[in-house]
């Protein structure tokens, strides 16, 4: 007889915020996360005989996750027009030298000090939302999945200069970004005081 | 000079660790002369760091983000719609209480049994020992309670267990090894998840612990002891061929294995060989991991690829440089992985096995890996002077720095050693028919020698050679020389091979001849006597004065350049033997003077290498000049050698050479391409060296 702990309505209570937070982080996007929360349950009603485990179900859950994460990411490269070249900080950033203009760079101090973790955690956050797509795809994979650049390239079908570039953008727009939020962050608590 | 753009790409680039040496020195300098750029690199890292922090499968993730109960309703209702194509999978879930064995049987009794219907089973085993550990789990000994029978349990430790990749990992590995058919690849026979802890193992056939490492450690060891078995070698190879094929195998399906070593491949009791762990092996192209491993089996949803390029997978002392290198590696790293291991049972050493320095500081992975990297890969025969050349060329090939010089296949591989191993019998057959052609060349030889020995001292007790001492008249000792004359032509009629006789009185340092006779240099029947005013005299030579410091009636033999005057002046071609005794006055009895036959060592050399051999090769040499006497290839004498020094003109000789200095026989167990006999002359350091090989 079916219990109460073993509905599909359990399952989806029992880990659906787990996963859907997870995926949240990785896609940035509320209804992309739910969808791949979605293919996630479904694929794991297909091969549940494989996995019998009472423990492990969400880890075996996380796992079909992680690669449904990155099915997705790779459609929606496929379907998106690349913006990485449109959102070159290095324009702000560099001078005709490529050394950093004066007063370009906001992070030139106290960011690594005091930083709660927390806090710092949000304006990360909320920095990787502005990032374009395509160069925060790869820097979640890399960064969050900790997929290698070969894994990377494979599966998104992008050459690994491509890669290296994004990369280095989304390092670039993240740090640029946070060093400023930060910044307001700081001055707003100085006003305060 | 790096400017503050090109420092952050570098940066970028440092954090996953892709820069070079010369790179990471340049961003170093950069970063501390550019505090904008130091302060980047803090921030980027900071940044990273609190992305992986926040990133972990085990967190309770931000407490504001959620499925919406509209959201978690549309889901229940999508996981109903398909529970309800398939009522098994939904009575599977509906009740994870109990045992998905018990239940889905339960459902089975009921229902009518359709194609596509599944069954599941839990297998009880009880952990009897541990048989070993890796980086990514515990290898146990078990026991199948059910079916009564041993298997190796492999699990994941509990560092692995923290690492999603490692999960994925080791998922992968026995998806791989589930899927590799092979007598020679360890077989799995189930994957499953422990119910009380919920984490996955495997188990598989038990094929003891005995691995080929051990095989290779107690092989080297006999040796060392001087009990070195041929037989162990040819069972070790054995295995390697079986190892070569699994390798090949596991190609065709499109399987990388990446670790190969002797630690990897296990051993049973019945000369049955397995190739071990997959863990680390990589499927060439992912996308179609199911089709390429058995064409027809389904795999999970969650067969991953992993390629691993850009970090260092293996083990450093058995791995290809391209591998160190942490490029992406093909089946050609397998094949240098192979040549390792057939390095390691020719050596008793890992290639790679770091050498021991003065300094007690052990060597660090990194550096290992870079000399890897940049060094050609070491000889066999550098470790162990004994290993048989053919087989030491084909590890090298195996082993070559570039892969495009590797064998194209594992299976080209094992064949070249087959090839080795079956033409072992034959190349031992015909090396025991080139020591025989060899120990005959010695023994016809010796006999002719000996045969010159006998004559001229047969020719000094003639009753002329002391009649001619004490002749006091010129009508004597030209009646006694005549007589002499006649007897010295008849044995050069007699004996072709000889070139002259000579009786010379000695006095002091000087000689005078007082008969001589030889053969036409050119017209060869002919044999003349010299005249009396054309008989030489001189400074005695080397030759005549060792003969002349002999006993009565003991034989001096030599090969010489002249033995009437020192080799200075002739040419190495002219190398002759002779044989020389001393003559004493039998009234006197003081040392009056020599009787010397010259022979024509050559014409006895050509009578006797006049047949075919087996030896492809057959060389003639005297060791007092180094030089060869004769040369006979496949198509007959060639002459172009005669006369050289021997070593430089054949260098693979050398140690033979070395050998029969002081022995009378070189027998080249290893290769078993030459063989050498030596010839000793009487009272004499030197003789005749017979070297014969074949290619």
């Amino acid at each position: 007889m079916p219990t109460e702990h073993s509905t599909p309505e359990y399952w989806v209570e029992q880990y659906g915020d787990f996963l859907f937070r997870y995926a949240l982080k990785r896609l940035r996007d509320e209804n992309a996360a739910e969808e791949v929360v979605q293919e996630t349950f479904l694929n794991g009603i297909k091969y549940y005989s494989q996995y019998s485990g009472k423990g492990s179900q969400q880890a075996w859950l996380t796992g079909i996750l992680k690669r449904k994460i990155i099915d997705f990411i790779r459609k929606r490269n496929k379907h998106q027009h690349d913006q990485s070249e449109e959102h070159d900080p290095s324009n702000q950033l560099f001078d005709q030298h490529g050394n950093y203009h004066k007063n370009a760079t906001s992070w030139s101090s106290g960011l690594d000090r005091n930083l709660q973790s927390s806090e710092l955690w949000t304006i990360v956050k909320g920095c990787l939302t502005h990032l374009p797509q395509s160069q925060a795809d790869v820097f979640t994979l890399s960064v969050m999945e900790e997929l290698d650049s070969d894994e990377i390239c494979k599966e998104l079908a992008i050459t690994p200069s491509n890669y290296w570039v994004r990369m280095h953008r989304a390092r670039l727009g993240l740090a640029n970004c946070v060093g400023r939020q930060w910044n307001s962050k700081e001055e707003a608590a100085t006003h305060a005081e | 000079m790096l400017n503050d753009k090109k420092a952050t790409e570098l940066f970028s680039k440092s954090i996953d660790g892709e820069l070079t040496e010369t790179e990471s020195n340049q961003l170093e300098v950069h970063l501390s002369n550019s505090e904008a750029a130091k302060a980047f690199a803090v921030l980027a890292k900071t940044i990273d760091k609190s992305i992986v922090e926040n990133s972990g499968i085990s967190e309770s993730g931000d407490g504001d983000s959620a499925l919406s109960q509209d959201a978690k309703n549309r889901m229940s209702d999508s996981i109903l719609r398909a529970m309800e194509k398939n009522s098994n999978l939904a009575a599977t879930l509906l009740d994870s209480s109990e045992s998905p064995a018990d239940q889905q049987f339960t459902l089975q009794n009921q229902q009518e049994i359709q194609p596509g219907d599944s069954r599941e089973a839990s297998s009880p085993y009880t952990i009897v020992r541990k048989l070993g550990e890796g980086g990514l789990g515990n290898v146990w000994l078990a026991r199948d309670e059910k079916l009564n029978r041993n298997v190796a349990i492999k699990e994941m430790n509990s560092h692995a267990l923290q690492s999603p990749k490692a999960w994925q990992r080791f998922e992968r590995e026995a998806e791989i090894t589930g899927q590799l058919e092979h007598p020679n690849v360890v077989s799995l026979y189930q994957y499953g998840t422990d119910r009380k802890t919920g984490e996955p193992f495997y188990s598989m056939r038990f094929v003891g612990k005995r691995t080929l490492a051990d095989a290779i450690t107690e092989y080297h060891d006999r040796c060392l002891a001087g009990k070195c078995d041929p037989l162990i070698l040819h069972r070790l190879l054995t295995a390697f061929l079986g190892v070569c094929q699994a390798i090949a195998y596991a190609h065709s399906r499109g399987v990388i294995h990446r670790d190969l070593k002797p630690e990897n491949i296990g051993l049973d009791n019945f000369g049955q060989v397995m190739v071990l762990d997959w863990g680390l092996a990589k499927v060439v192209d992912d996308s179609d991991l199911s089709s390429q491993l058995s064409g027809d089996v389904e795999l999970s949803g969650e067969a991953l690829a992993e390629t691993l390029a850009g970090e260092v997978i293996g083990t450093p002392l058995f791995m290809s440089p391209e591998q160190a290198a942490g490029k992406s590696v093909s089946q050609q790293a397998d094949i240098y992985g192979l040549g390792a291991i057939l390095f390691a049972i020719l050596t008793g050493d890992a290639p790679h096995e770091p050498k021991k320095s003065k300094s007690a500081e052990p060597l660090k992975i990194k550096e290992v890996l870079k000399s890897i990297q940049q060094s050609e890969s070491p000889r066999p025969r550098d470790f162990r002077a004994d290993i048989p050349i053919e087989l030491e060329a084909i590890c090298m090939k195996a082993m070559a720095f570039k892969k495009y010089a590797r064998h194209d296949t594992a299976s080209e591989l094992a064949n070249d050693v087959e090839r080795w191993m079956v033409n072992q019998g034959q190349r031992q057959s015909e090396y025991e028919t080139m020591r025989m052609e060899g120990r005959e060349l010695r023994t016809n030889t010796q006999a002719s020698v000996r045969d010159l020995e006998t004559n001229v001292r047969f020719m000094a007790n003639l009753p002329p050679i002391q009649e001619l001492i004490r002749a006091d008249s010129v009508e004597e000792t030209t009646a006694w020389r005549d007589r002499l004359i006649t007897i010295f032509s008849g044995l050069l009629r007699a004996k072709s091979d000889y070139r002259s006789i000579v009786y010379s009185r000695l006095e002091g340092d000087e000689f005078t001849e007082l008969v001589r006779v030889e053969r036409h240099s050119t017209v060869h029947s002919n044999i003349r006597s010299i005249p009396k005013s054309r008989l030489r005299s001189g400074t005695s030579s080397e030759f005549i004065q060792r003969v002349g410091q002999n006993d009565p009636d003991e034989v001096y033999t030599s090969l010489a350049c002249g033995a009437l005057h020192d080799a200075a002046s002739c040419e190495k071609k002219d190398v002759t033997l002779f044989a020389g005794v001393p003559i004493f006055d039998s009234q006197e009895e003081n040392l009056y003077g020599v009787v010397i036959i010259e022979c024509d060592l050559d014409h006895i050399l050509k009578q006797q290498l006049n047949r075919r051999f087996v030896a492809t090769d057959i060389i003639v040499a005297c060791d007092t000049y180094q030089t060869i006497l004769h040369s006979n290839g496949q198509d007959g004498i060639v002459d172009e050698s005669v006369g050289k020094t021997l070593q430089p003109t054949r260098p693979e000789l050398t140690e033979a050479i070395t050998h029969l200095q002081e022995k009378m026989e070189y027998i080249d167990t290893t290769n078993q391409q030459v063989y050498g006999a030596r010839l000793w002359l009487n009272a004499n350091p030197h003789g005749i060296m017979f070297l014969l090989s074949h290619k």
